[in-house]
């Protein structure tokens, strides 16, 4: 299946392991991706708040170029771009006048139109069920050896779900469903589906640590022996902050945390080159350990 | 139909708390408010819950089933009961428990005083007939002003769960409401007050209110639509009003989101310089990209041509939010959800006449 | 609260009681609209709305004090507007107003169709930024009388549990009405006719007991509103050959006939075979998806909530179901009732603005309304007479009543006489009345009478006890039984709202253009009569 790819900011650069293992992983799963130059930074919660008009603008653009590869989906690997796509995309597509303004300030500036015929899907979606899930089960003939992991969904791929709408978000599966064909054990928590604090750990770190806590606690609690998730920003604060939770706390709980497209390559055999675990701040070795014996 | 549930009862008073099952015979159309008074009419008189209009307008009937807030009487239990789920159903969340189903409101009531809930149109006088504003304008605040106050917004609210002072959904909606209004003269006031450390950018975009608003308020929304309008009055010295700002200058300079920058941008230097021992954490495992060379995306020429061009168009501030409702609104009402029943057939005649008169 | 509100601002210290939060007050659930001659969709003038407003009440209605209210209405509703009330507006920026049943000019000013929504929460923040205080969950159970005079009023306090006295030298009610005599209401759970009852405990008459009105478009079998906004929007009513039966019932006015005469032409054509399990059809397709989420947003959330029916694309089966109290404690054009000191507003209160039959839109007008006008003279009368002191022998014989009460641990649970009560009203006193069922039913309240004074409260605590007063709630709604009926049988005509097809089919002024009183006398109910005040339109045969 050919897609269009949006890998949005993060997985360009600081989680750049993201990119790079869910390119690696993407032909063993039937997908060809057609990454996208052309565009910009999907604005985030913060452009949605700040500049909303124009953060409209930046997504129909996105669009617009994932349309002109031909593809009629366009692949996500983060939940906030997940959303913030699929919110514009929802606009343009119920509003012809919107659409109209839209396309004229978008041909204003060279950029090509939007007619409203992209999908937006993360890759989570792809590969969770129908035919995406049997190549998955097929590509993961390593397995994860019963390998403990707690999937933490983060909340823009579940909320709000008129959105969203891939599954219930108060109980989904799709994680649970992967980490199981994957050879896993699914992690049951309370806190996976509630919020990591990442969107406000650096103007409100004492809220969002408070937040970050739970999910990292009670996973440790039940036993699991790494985390998944499908959004870099979520990964990013469970991985990086839980030396600021350490240092907040005590409580030093040294979880790896796995991306979504890490946790299927570990099962498909990439190689580490591929997955870069190296560039994570909580040592991943524990899984590998577990994983080699 | 038969009916299975289990509340968690609680007295305050004893701090006693116990997990009870009922079940019950209902009518096929009843609603999880109508169970619940089956059982205290027939089974337990002592169950306490508030109710009273039975139609979702009222807002007392708040409660959580299977940890999810919910109004009572707007939960048909006909397809709970042919799953042969037996929903455990517990007080709201983020507010004291009194007894059983029923909670202290005076914290969420005392919150939405605290934005001021009253409009302000800045002059005394009274106008003769009624202020002149149009439809369009009006329809600014048309989702905040179907706020029931039920209180299941806040009952989820993950950022009220870590900071017990945050202003919550409820209340910053409500401030909304007022500062979109046309006819408000303080709306810079307003957000200014709404800027506060537990205001507006202590939000942390879960989502869950707009998931579990039986009215489609959409709260987090209209947070937003705050954030928007401060930063358009030029109220941004709140860090999260600063965070988001970067992202703006970023998007429209290198297309990309300049990282490395975020934290000093928005915490200011010097807090950024305290932080150095965990950038440096950071920066060793490759996640702290050189702000040099930027890393610009591909004809971001486009990128910052949509910028000026776009902030001339009048639609800033919460326009650019509001905008967008109508196409949602109309990507909703496809789905008819909970209506799947047929009306009985009319045998089709003629065309009914027109209206005379 | 727009009393309470007019009180405060006349310089009084005022405190609102309440069973159930102020904000959860049913008048929220009103949708259609509320009243005024603004002449923003029309020409209109008080006048006009006076006369539609008598002949809507089958002439029953006092004309001066329909004549305050119309003339009074659009200055009361500028008022709301210029409180914040988010009203729908016309293309040149004025309050937008819709046709509604019975009314010659559209003159129904609206927010969307959730107008009451929208008032209830414009008048608790004018409340809230008085800082008015608030008795909240406080059931008022007993009016404190002493030496002629209402001194206050004796509470149940549901969060801490006791009983509380509070002395006021003047006490408004404002209770609204009692559907829930009715098994298919529109009413709140909270709607049981508090005040009505209290004040006829008190030994003040009550006027017009018998004249409820029947909503046309209720769902089965709760009874939930659809608004009459609907209609206004231009929905049709079809019976189950599709057509649009009224006219032969209203064939000038249509859907938009008064409300008793649709609902009595529902009922017949239920009773005749042209239903569809006991409903009629209210159809809305050919209204467009965009004007019915423009528009009547919360009517189809509604629909497709506890019908299951999605209004875009199926017609919505609809009946009558018991809506207004037209009837409620006699009080003149500024509130007071024969016992000094005590006042009733709105629904509870029968001045009457509403005769033998309301039309849609006055009842939200009357609460703002004659809610300013009673407030501002109960807050006049109490600032100008002394203090008063309540006897504390008040207090503890009703603690002594309760303790009884709860003491008893046999007999029967409230729901049972609770659920006969309704469901035989509805049967014996609902749309159509006969001489043969009402007198069946005068002797079936008397039975559930005496079983109510064996009903056992299982809740003996203090913490939010509501199992207490709702056995409570159901003596009033026995109380409120007790003088609907005998007034129902003495009235032997039928003027609106009170429907007697079989034995007396027409109006009859010569004998019966006067109110009833029921009053409690040594504990029986007895009944009386008082005239009409005729000023300007004197009774014409109605029909539309």
């Amino acid at each position: 299946m050919r897609v269009a790819y949006y890998k949005g900011c993060l997985a360009a650069l600081s989680a750049k392991e993201l990119d790079i293992s869910t390119q690696a992983l993407a032909p063993k799963v039937g997908l060809e991706l057609d990454e996208l130059d052309a565009v910009t930074c999907c604005g985030a919660g913060d452009i949605h708040e700040a500049e909303p008009d124009y953060y409209l603008h930046l997504n129909a653009r996105i669009l617009a170029y994932a349309e002109q590869t031909g593809s009629d989906t366009l692949m996500t690997v983060c939940n906030v771009c997940t959303l913030n796509l699929r919110q514009a995309n929802m606009a343009l597509q119920n509003d012809e006048e919107l659409l109209a303004r839209v396309n004229r300030n978008l041909e204003a500036v060279g950029a090509p139109p939007y007619s409203g015929a992209v999908e937006v899907k993360h890759l989570l979606w792809l590969i969770a069920e129908g035919d995406g899930y049997e190549r998955l089960k097929d590509a993961a003939h390593k397995g994860l050896k019963g390998l403990k992991v707690a999937p933490f969904y983060g909340c823009q791929i579940l909320r709000p779900s008129k959105m969203l709408g891939f599954e219930d978000p108060d109980k989904p599966h799709s994680l649970e469903a992967i980490i199981e064909a994957c050879g896993g054990e699914a992690i049951d928590y309370p806190a996976k589906i509630k919020c990591c604090g990442f969107p406000i750990i650096q103007a409100r770190e004492d809220t969002a640590l408070a937040e970050l806590i739970q999910p990292l606690e009670q996973a440790s609690e039940a036993g699991a022996d790494a985390i998944v998730t499908p959004c870099p920003l979520c990964h990013l604060s469970l991985d990086a902050w839980q030396s600021k939770l350490k240092a907040a706390t005590g409580k030093d709980f040294q979880m790896p945390i796995l991306h979504l497209s890490q946790l299927i390559g570990v099962a498909a055999g990439l190689e580490a080159s591929e997955l870069r675990f190296k560039r994570h701040v909580v040592s991943v070795a524990p899984v590998d350990e577990k994983l080699s014996v | 139909m038969d009916v299975a549930l289990k509340i968690w009862r609680y007295d305050s008073r004893t701090g006693e708390r116990k997990l009870e099952e009922f079940e019950v015979d209902a009518p096929e159309w009843a609603c999880l408010l109508d169970v619940l008074d089956i059982i205290k009419d027939k089974h337990d008189g002592t169950l306490a819950y508030r109710k009273s209009c039975r139609m979702m307008i009222c807002g007392s009937c708040g409660m959580r089933m299977d940890g999810r807030a919910v109004l009572a009487c707007k939960e048909r239990m006909q397809p709970i009961a042919e799953a042969g789920h037996v929903p455990v159903i517990s007080a709201m969340g983020n507010l004291p428990i009194v007894k059983d189903l029923v909670v202290d409101m005076g914290p969420f009531w005392n919150k939405i005083r605290s934005v001021k809930p009253w409009l302000d149109p800045g002059y005394d006088e009274v106008t003769e007939k009624e202020r002149i504003v149009s439809q369009q304008q009006m329809n600014a605040i048309q989702k905040e002003s179907l706020c029931i106050m039920c209180g299941c917004c806040v009952s989820e609210c993950n950022s009220m769960e870590a900071d017990p002072a945050f202003l919550g959904p409820a209340a910053l909606a409500k401030g909304f409401r007022f500062v979109g209004d046309p006819r408000e003269g303080n709306q810079v006031e307003r957000l200014v007050a709404y800027n506060d450390e537990h205001g507006i950018w202590d939000c942390t975009r879960c989502y869950f209110c707009n998931e579990r608003c039986p009215k489609g308020v959409d709260p987090r929304d209209a947070i937003a639509k705050l954030g928007a309008e401060s930063i358009e009055q030029g109220i941004d010295h709140d860090m999260g009003a600063k965070h988001a700002k970067w992202f703006v200058t970023s998007a429209k300079t290198t297309g990309w989101l300049r990282e490395t920058e975020l934290v000093p941008k928005t915490q200011g230097i010097l807090s950024a310089v305290k932080q150095t021992g965990f950038a440096l954490g950071l920066a060793r495992k490759g996640k702290v990209p050189p702000p040099f060379p930027p890393h610009v995306a591909d004809r971001v020429k486009e990128a910052r041509a949509l910028h000026d061009l776009v902030g001339q168009q009048g639609r800033g501030g919460a326009d650019g939010i509001i905008q967008m409702e109508r196409a949602l609104a109309r990507a909703e009402h496809g789905e008819a959800e909970g209506a799947h029943r047929v009306s009985p057939e009319v045998t089709p005649g003629v065309q009914p006449p027109v209206a005379e008169g | 609260m727009r009393a309470a509100i007019e009180a405060h601002d006349s310089g009084a210290d005022v405190a609102l009681l309440s069973k159930i939060h102020p904000v959860r007050s049913h008048s929220g659930a009103a949708e259609g609209g509320i009243n005024a001659a603004l002449g923003n969709a029309s020409e209109d003038d008080p006048d006009k709305h006076t006369f539609d407003t008598v002949k809507g009440s089958d002439y029953l209605g006092d004309q001066d004090a329909i004549e305050i209210l119309c003339y009074e209405a659009p200055e009361d509703v500028y008022q709301l507007e210029n409180w914040g009330a988010v009203f729908s507006r016309t293309e040149d920026g004025r309050i937008a107003q819709r046709p509604f049943g019975a009314a010659g000019e559209p003159r129904t000013a609206y927010a969307a169709d959730i107008t009451g929504h929208v008032l209830v929460h414009v008048l608790y923040e004018q409340v809230m930024k008085r800082d008015i205080p608030a008795y909240e969950e406080f059931f008022a159970w007993k009016l404190v009388v002493d030496d002629d005079r209402c001194q206050g009023v004796i509470a149940w306090d549901l969060v801490n549990g006791g009983l509380k006295t509070i002395g006021a030298k003047t006490v408004v009610l404002a209770t609204g009405g009692a559907g829930r005599l009715y098994v298919g209401t529109t009413n709140a759970y909270a709607c049981t006719g508090d005040g009505m009852a209290l004040a006829l405990r008190a030994g003040v008459p009550l006027k017009d007991m018998e004249m409820m009105q029947f909503h046309p478009t209720t769902l089965s079998p709760t009874g939930i509103l659809i608004t009459e906004g609907c209609r206004g929007e231009g929905a049709y009513l079809l019976n189950s050959e599709g057509e649009r039966f009224l006219k032969d019932y209203a064939p000038n006015a249509m859907e938009l006939a008064s409300r008793d005469v649709i609902s009595r032409a529902e009922q017949t054509e239920i009773d005749e075979g042209r239903g569809i399990d006991g409903s009629v059809l209210l159809d809305l397709r050919h209204l467009g998806a965009e004007r019915i989420i423009e528009r009547l947003h919360g009517t189809r959330e509604l629909s497709m909530t506890y019908a299951l029916i999605d209004p875009i694309h199926e017609p919505i089966p609809v009946r009558p179901g018991a809506h207004y109290h037209m009837g409620g404690v006699d009080t003149d054009v500024w509130g007071q009732t024969e016992l000094t000191g005590l006042y009733a507003v709105g629904e509870c209160a029968c001045v009457s603005t509403h005769g033998a039959n309301r039309l849609g839109g006055n009842a939200l007008m009357e609460t703002i309304t004659y809610g300013r006008r009673v407030g501002q003279h109960a807050a006049d009368w109490a600032l100008t007479h002394t203090t008063v002191a309540v006897p504390e022998s008040q207090q503890t014989d009703a603690e002594r009543e309760l303790e009884a009460l709860l003491d008893r641990s046999k007999g029967e649970r409230p729901w049972a006489i609770r659920d006969e009560l309704a469901t035989t009203m509805h049967e014996n006193f609902g749309v159509f009345r006969r001489e043969d069922q009402m007198k069946k039913q005068g002797k079936i309240v008397e039975k559930l009478r005496e079983r109510f004074e064996n009903v056992v409260v299982e809740d003996k605590g203090t913490l939010f006890n509501n199992d207490v007063t709702q056995a409570l709630e159901l003596g009033f709604l026995l109380d409120l039984a007790e003088c609907m009926i005998p007034a129902g049988i003495e009235r032997k005509e039928s003027r609106g709202a009170h429907a007697r097809p079989h034995d007396y089919p027409d109006r009859d002024d010569e004998n019966f253009l006067k109110h009833t009183l029921t009053r409690l006398v040594d504990g029986k109910v007895e009944l009386d009569w008082k005239p009409v005040n005729i000023t300007k339109y004197p009774p014409q045969e109605r029909t539309y």
